[in-house]
């Protein structure tokens, strides 16, 4: 009875050195660090700094929401933008200024310069000003070229500018880099629809609608 | 008797009043043609005074450089920026363009600026850095991030034309008005365009002196004569001059005539553009604005006016500092400065810029790249005389290290690299922008761009095509598949049969597919691409950004098809973007002089290839890096930045090209002669050098390997690419197209012999016993 308990165990520590050992990488979130003076002062929303304490994410009306660095070392939403036409229900962010959303994974994170210029990005075009909004844009992208948040902001533009078929592909470009993030991969699939409904192709269109119900 | 004599006074009279008829009538005909002139030169001068006085060349801006947490800039290269832009050192900034820079951080003044992308405010800045980033912005309140001004970097000129500056006489520094008129005409905001006291003392001088030292022409006089005058020396165009002269005070303030002067006044040549204007000699000169100039740098300005080539700060350094004394001595015995003042000026040097730095350099390369560009949408009479400004993607930074790249790098090929010539192109990634551009060993001459014209066969650099053709067949070739590396006959052009060669001249048998790329065997390639169709691999290179027309010979799968570095580039970029093509750009937006957008060139992509694939592509680009031929540039580049690139060696050694990418910068060199002579030097000796030490410099991020939506990873043999188990020997992990992925193997036993885990697995058991004791 001993050695083949003992043989099972061994087999299953062997499973788990080959895995420690072969490279393939298992992500680990540092996520409980102690909250210091300077990260009070300076405020969250920084580049690469883990969350103080990142809160599971509730999925609310597939929103993707921008965060604002709120002063006290946590980010707040200060705008959320639907990736449906259902109106985003909102409440109050605990412990923030402003309110309006719901906290983001760690991933969903953006560092400060990025998340400044969306939110130009978002006041330039609440102006009218689509040129502006995507020279943002744009801006954004160059510092974080891999953020599909930036890429859909940016598809959503074209959008309105009238360029469908490139609201498509950077709705597209945005997918690539969206993987493992259910709720982005269920809008940008919407922004496809929009953008192939545009174009007058509803068959594609109607693939890509699937899609987004897939990911979600 | 009275008849008579009043016969002859009648003559007599009669003779006086036919005379003075005459006289009476040649005046007045005098008098209509000098009104008639008076009107005629009056129109003259308000027409061209009123309308657009000048023909003002585009100018061409860098990209103004960002600055944020987590970006990737060493403190040295932002200090080279800063002087670039002509911001002094100081100990304290207390106003813009000043800088202070202690060993980890520095504190900046910004300027602030307008562009397309919004106003940038000035603000002071406080930059720390750790390694090659910024790891800190701070300012006043929360800076989260801050730019500089674009540097200009040219500007686009018809030949043998003015270049300038426009500037406001409100902008105009201290001192720079009361300099000009102390020396150059002191009576100015008295007389009223020509003052004969000026022409009175210029006499005397003159005849003292006994030659002519000191003209009496008034900065009014001067202004006509080379605003509206041709250069010839004359009576009538002396006395043209005067009476413009008066005419322009009669209709414009002695301001607006100053700020015209200020703008006219020709300040130096410079090849084969002329600077006019205190605007353009102050960035011309000392690369700063005017507004900022000191003392000493105004009063050089002035002393120049009187001659701009005879006292040139560059080729006359003593004779203009002479000069710029004497008229920070004029100042001080006109009252304008203290004696203090005038002796502080007197000692500063004469701080010009050097020329071939940054902030005095010309890049012919990439300004060719922006003049073709822009041809395609302007006419050259817009480029050259409307002002415009024009923003483009222009990494200066990035510039400098691969041109000291491209010199260092031939310097160390000594005797080798004669006659060698060289061309580098360098884009950013995921954007397409052009971010620097080499077009020949002299970075400086302006001949044949090469990176741009250059058509050369490439060699290797081609396979990747071949290879991503075959990994678009999921079905039937994975990273793994086995490939025939052995000798092979093909009837190529007519009549004609080609067996190809490996470098080595040796076969390799069965090779793994991504170790047939990495090292780039001929044999196996051309096997591979005969399998899947030549004309699907021209197909495939078309589709990467390049036309190329290329006939489908089997000799094409091994580069004999010709493409200039800039194509070469096109097509990496696709695999660098995840198989998202990129028309390359340069220019980012165009300008009017009055700021307004004129046209926009946005960012587009266009999906070519499965991003899956590419990554398969760039896993097996990488391996070139660590195991195939590209393995030399981990000898200067950290282990831990993963690259992707491909050597490129031609028939007899002709071109060495390296293409290859990290994950923000594309980057492909070219060498080889003009006169397509042998270089003696393979992809890996010459390209692939250049290549490594400008990457080495320019801190590239590390290529991402987080996998796109739909890669797996399996086990699987190394020797056999059987699906195994990380149990077994020899096992690796290979990313896969999902659903193509080798099914696991069992695990391997004796592998449970090893003495460390044993005893692992008994202390384990111990504690387990423990518990159930």
């Amino acid at each position: 009875m001993g050695t083949k308990r003992i043989g099972l165990l061994a087999g299953c520590i062997m499973l788990l050195v080959g895995c420690a050992g072969s490279g393939g990488h298992i992500p680990v979130v540092d996520a409980g660090r102690a909250v210091s003076n300077e990260d009070l002062q300076t405020g969250a929303g920084r580049s690469g700094q883990p969350q103080i304490q990142p809160q599971a994410q509730q999925e609310q009306g597939g929103a993707v929401v921008v965060m604002v660095p709120d002063g006290e070392g946590g980010s707040s939403a200060i705008e959320s933008y639907p990736l449906d036409s259902s109106p985003v229900s909102s409440q109050p962010a605990p412990g923030g200024t402003a309110t309006g959303g719901n906290r983001l994974q760690d991933d969903e994170q953006l560092s400060g310069p990025v998340l400044a210029l969306l939110t130009s990005a978002r006041q330039q075009e609440n102006g009218g000003d689509l040129n502006s909004a995507s020279a943002s844009l744009e801006r954004a992208l160059r510092i974080a070229p891999r953020e599909p948040q930036v890429l859909y902001r940016l598809a959503q533009v074209r959008l309105d500018q009238g360029d469908a078929a490139q609201a498509e592909q950077l709705a597209r470009r945005g997918l690539s880099y969206a993987s493992g993030r259910p709720a982005l991969q269920a809008g940008l699939w919407e922004l496809v629809a929009q953008a192939r409904e545009r174009q007058g192709d509803s068959a594609g269109a109607a693939t890509a609608r699937q899609r987004a119900r897939v990911a979600l | 008797m009275g008849r008579k004599r009043s016969k002859r006074s009648a003559r007599k009279i009669g003779f006086w009043r036919r005379w003075s008829g005459l006289m009476w009538k040649l005046a007045l005909v005098g008098l209509v043609a000098l009104a008639g002139l008076a009107i005629y030169l009056d129109a003259v001068v308000q027409e061209k005074f009123s309308g657009k006085r000048w023909a003002v060349p585009a100018k061409v801006f860098a990209r103004p450089l960002e600055l944020y947490a987590g970006q990737q800039l060493s403190r040295d290269d932002f200090l080279t920026e800063l002087s670039a832009l002509g911001y002094r050192s100081v100990n304290a900034i207390s106003q813009p363009g000043q800088m202070s820079a202690s060993a980890s951080r520095v504190d900046v003044y910004t300027r602030g600026f307008q562009s397309f992308e919004g106003s940038e405010p000035a603000q002071r800045i406080s930059v720390r850095f750790s390694g090659p980033q910024v790891s800190a912005l701070s300012g006043n309140g929360d800076v989260v991030m801050a730019r500089l001004e674009p540097l200009m970097i040219g500007g686009i000129y018809p030949a043998h034309n003015e270049d300038r500056i426009l500037v406001r006489l409100d902008q105009a520094p201290p001192y720079l008005v009361e300099a000009l008129v102390a020396v150059e005409d002191r009576e100015y905001f008295q007389h009223f365009g020509v003052s004969p006291k000026g022409i009175a003392r210029a006499a005397y001088v003159n005849i003292v002196a006994g030659g002519v030292v000191q003209g009496g022409s008034t900065l009014t006089q001067q202004l006509v004569k080379n605003f509206y005058l041709s250069s010839e020396r004359s009576l009538i165009r002396k006395g043209a001059e005067a009476m413009m002269a008066v005419l322009l005070e009669l209709h414009y303030s002695k301001e607006e005539i100053l700020e015209a002067y200020l703008n006219e006044v020709f300040l130096g040549q410079d090849g084969r553009r002329a600077v006019h204007g205190f605007g353009l000699a102050s960035q011309y000169y000392f690369a700063q604005p005017l507004h900022e100039l000191q003392l000493h740098q105004v009063a050089l300005l002035v002393g120049m006016v009187k001659g701009p080539s005879l006292y040139n700060p560059r080729r006359q350094p003593e004779r203009t500092k002479k000069r710029r004394d004497l008229v920070i001595q004029m100042l001080e015995e006109q009252g304008v400065i203290s004696k203090e003042q005038a002796a502080d000026a007197i000692e500063q040097p004469l701080d010009v810029t050097v020329r071939g730095s940054l902030a005095d350099s010309n890049y012919p390369a990439f300004m060719d790249l922006i003049k073709r560009q822009l041809r395609e949408d302007y006419q050259d009479e817009d480029l050259t005389s409307e002002g415009l400004r024009i923003f483009t993607s222009f990494d200066p930074l990035l510039q400098l290290k691969a041109e000291k790249a491209v010199a260092s790098s031939l310097k160390n090929l000594g005797e080798r690299a004669n006659d060698m010539e060289a061309a580098v192109v360098v884009t950013g990634a995921q954007t397409g922008e052009v971010l620097a551009l080499v077009g020949g060993r002299n970075p400086r001459f302006s001949g044949f761009n090469r990176a741009l014209d250059a058509s050369r066969p490439i060699g290797s650099l081609v396979k990747p095509a071949v290879y991503l053709t075959a990994l678009e067949q999921p079905q039937n070739y994975s990273l793994i598949s086995p490939v025939d590396d052995s000798p092979i006959t093909l009837d190529a052009e007519p009549g004609k049969t080609w067996s190809p060669q490996n470098y080595s001249r040796q076969s390799h048998g069965v090779v793994p597919l991504h170790e047939a790329l990495a090292r780039s065997y001929n044999q196996a390639t051309v096997r591979l691409g005969v399998d899947i169709g030549v004309d699907r691999v021209l197909q495939t290179i078309d589709r990467m950004g390049v036309r190329h027309g290329w006939p489908a010979y089997p000799a094409m799968l091994l580069g004999s098809g010709a493409m200039t570095p800039l194509q070469v580039t096109d097509m990496y970029q696709t695999l660098a973007n995840g198989g998202f093509n990129t028309p390359l750009r340069a220019i980012r937006n165009v300008l009017t002089a009055e700021g307004d957008q004129l046209r926009r060139y946005p960012f587009e992509i266009e999906q070519r290839f499965d991003s899956a694939t590419v990554f398969l592509m760039q896993e097996a680009l990488s391996r070139v890096m660590t195991d195939g031929t590209g393995r030399s540039a981990y000898n200067q580049i950290p282990s831990s930045v993963r690259l992707a690139g491909k050597t490129g060696t031609t028939n007899d050694l002709r071109d060495s090209w390296f293409a290859g990418f990290s994950d923000d910068v594309v980057a492909v060199v070219w060498l080889g002669r003009d006169d397509n002579g042998q270089t003696r030097l393979t992809g890996a000796t010459g390209a692939l050098q250049v290549w490594t030490a400008f990457m080495a410099q320019a801190h590239p991020r590390s290529l991402s390997d987080a996998a796109p939506e739909g890669i797996v990873y399996a086990w699987v043999n190394r020797l056999t690419g059987e699906g195994s188990d990380p149990s077994c020997p020899d096992t690796v992990q290979v990313p896969f197209r999902e659903g193509y992925q080798p099914l696991p193997g069992p695990g391997c036993r004796p592998l449970i012999d090893t003495a460390p885990v044993r005893e692992g697995a008994g202390r384990v058991m111990d504690v387990i016993r423990g518990w159930l004791q």
